[in-house]
């Protein structure tokens, strides 16, 4: 390998060491818009605050909380974990498709994430119709409010992220577009999905 | 140097953006208002609790009967200013490269929703305030009319966020940066929360609920500050097209070729 | 460099997951079949959450490869999220 201190272009010398620093800050780099970051740490906070307010109520009332906790089934709980987690790795590995340029790749995992959102939804609207047959409703005491109010707001987040994995697809399908911007924009939203999900999932069907 | 007045004689007479500041003021100003009689005059908010009953609701019209009366009398007066800022918005929408179909149906929503959401809980309330002696449950009729009309009417709000948002996100003119879209996003998610306030009297998902109110208070508060911040930041960038239009392909919308590092972002 | 990214991807999916796995036996822990409070077992939960969570960020969202900033400003959060979760558990339990 030619000795790089020496190599010089032109009537330019390039300052190597300097040339070498700044390409190693520069290549690291903010995945998707800046915005849309904005947006995550924003919604991120705001849901801390209906966790904070849960945690109030569950603390003020335990037996009730706890009580009403073991008509969840921690396996359905599970299951979603595991589905929004698998659709976070697809989405994941769609990304790193795309920036190598493999769409053909990269749109397989687009659609794959698609289907375990899919599954979540599917199996999130079973979890409810099981819950409201058992006859727990939003009004049958507080800890039921609030799971189905997380659960809800988290699902209304879900669809959106379907809107979001639509533009994601839209954008890998034809060479005229391809932003590799908007791509990792939209994954960065999807794992916000997931990551919501962990907590509540942590907060409504496991924590004692 | 000149004199205040003979300054603002010119701007009356030379300043081209003078209409958009004479409505940024506005918007300014209502909002001051709004909240001073809101929040201090009339006690409106934050919302007494859903779960009174009927002679706890008369006590507390009986209370703030002047505040009520007062308030509410000037905010009949000002309501015409929210006219400036559906207007501004609005505009925002038709200085956009997308089709001005958002800024109409912006607008024509806007107007609409200022009825129920503000004029209708203001005049329940002076009604309620206007004769004490009125029967007990026609007062708590009222009141739940009011608190019910001001709440519930969030889906107005709901979709007038979304369009704003659709239209920031299409914009290739760049009158506002993406994440104030995606906070209109947020805006648009609170007001859905709000939704819980029609089945509940006591807890968080009442009106006056931890969830219902306090937290979309904050994000409320916040998105009008941002906004109001961003209509000025407009305002005072606008040429009425005598500068260079922005380049129209943005300069992330070209794929990185496979295999090369980025080196720049 | 790629197939290295590949496994990397890989392991924290399945560290992720087995985690979540073993999340079903959390009621085992306490022998009583997980109908009591506990808080030994809530703050382990909640702190494994938040570094499901940290793996998330780090791993899947690409953050180690960010800027420092949005290294910390997700970090901040973890950092407030941990605090006010817990903070309000442990303070509740103790006054309730």
């Amino acid at each position: 390998m030619t000795n790089l201190a020496s190599v010089r272009s032109g009537p330019h010398e390039i300052d190597l060491r300097a040339a070498a620093s700044y390409l190693a800050k520069s290549t690291r780099f903010v995945p998707g818009q800046p915005d849309m970051w904005a947006f995550v740490l924003f919604e991120a906070l705001v849901f801390t605050g209906y966790f904070g307010i849960y945690m109030v109520h569950r603390t003020q009332n335990p037996e009730l909380f706890l009580g009403s906790q073991a008509q969840l089934d921690l396996r359905i709980g599970v299951l979603n974990t595991l589905l929004l987690l698998v659709s976070s790795w697809s989405i994941a590995r769609c990304v790193r498709a795309a920036r190598e340029g493999a769409y053909r790749s990269a749109l397989s995992q687009a659609y794959l994430t698609l289907f375990f959102g899919i599954a979540f939804l599917t199996s999130k609207v079973f979890e409810w119709s099981r819950e409201i047959h058992k006859g727990y409703t939003l009004s049958t005491n507080e800890f039921f409010s609030f799971y189905f109010f997380l659960t809800g707001i988290h699902f209304l987040h879900l669809l959106i992220g379907f809107v979001v994995l639509g533009v994601v697809v839209y954008q890998l399908w034809s060479p005229a577009r391809r932003s590799q911007l908007l791509v990792e924009t939209g994954a960065t939203y999807w794992h916000t999905v997931d990551f919501l999900w962990v907590m509540i999932f942590a907060l409504l069907y496991v924590m004692r | 140097m000149s004199s205040p007045l003979e300054r603002i004689a010119w701007h009356w007479r030379h300043n081209a953006k003078l209409e958009l500041w004479i409505a940024w003021w506005a918007m300014v100003v209502f909002y001051q208002l709004y909240g001073l009689l809101f929040f201090v005059v009339t006690r409106v908010q934050p919302p007494p609790p859903a779960w009174w009953d009927a002679p706890t609701v008369v006590q507390w019209f009986n209370d703030n009967h002047y505040g009520l009366l007062v308030g509410f009398g000037i905010c009949f007066l000002i309501t015409g200013m929210l006219g400036a800022v559906n207007a501004l918005l609005a505009y925002s929408m038709r200085r956009m490269s997308v089709s001005p179909a958002f800024a109409y149906s912006y607008l024509l929503i806007y107007s609409l929703s200022a009825v129920p959401g503000m004029l209708l809980t203001c005049v329940a309330l002076v009604v309620g305030a206007m004769r004490p002696d009125r029967n007990p449950e026609l007062i708590r009729w009222l009141y739940d009319f009011a608190f019910m009309a001001f709440d519930g009417t969030m889906g107005v709000f709901l979709i007038g966020s979304l369009i704003w948002m659709v239209a920031i996100l299409l914009d290739k003119n760049r009158v506002f940066p993406k994440w104030f879209a995606y906070l209109n996003l947020c805006n648009a998610l609170t007001e859905v929360v709000v939704a819980p306030a029609w089945i509940f009297k006591r807890g968080v998902f009442a009106w006056d609920g931890a969830i219902t109110w306090w937290l979309d208070m904050v994000v409320f508060v916040i998105y009008t500050a941002v906004f109001i911040t961003l209509i000025r930041k407009m305002i005072l960038r606008e040429d009425f097209g005598t500068s260079a239009l922005p380049d129209l392909v943005e300069p992330e919308a070209a794929a990185a070729p496979p295999g090369l590092v980025r080196a720049e972002r | 460099m790629n197939a290295r990214f590949e496994k990397r991807l890989l392991l924290a999916w399945l560290a992720l997951s087995a985690i979540t796995i073993a999340s079903l036996w959390v009621g085992s822990l306490d022998g009583r079949g997980g109908l009591s409070a506990n808080a030994a077992i809530t703050f382990g939960v909640i702190a494994v959450a938040l570094i499901k969570v940290r793996i998330i960020f780090r791993e899947f969202m690409e953050v180690r490869h960010a800027p420092v900033l949005l290294c910390r400003l997700t970090d901040t959060w973890l950092m407030i999220t941990a605090v006010s979760l817990l903070g309000i558990y442990f303070v509740g339990r103790a006054t309730s």
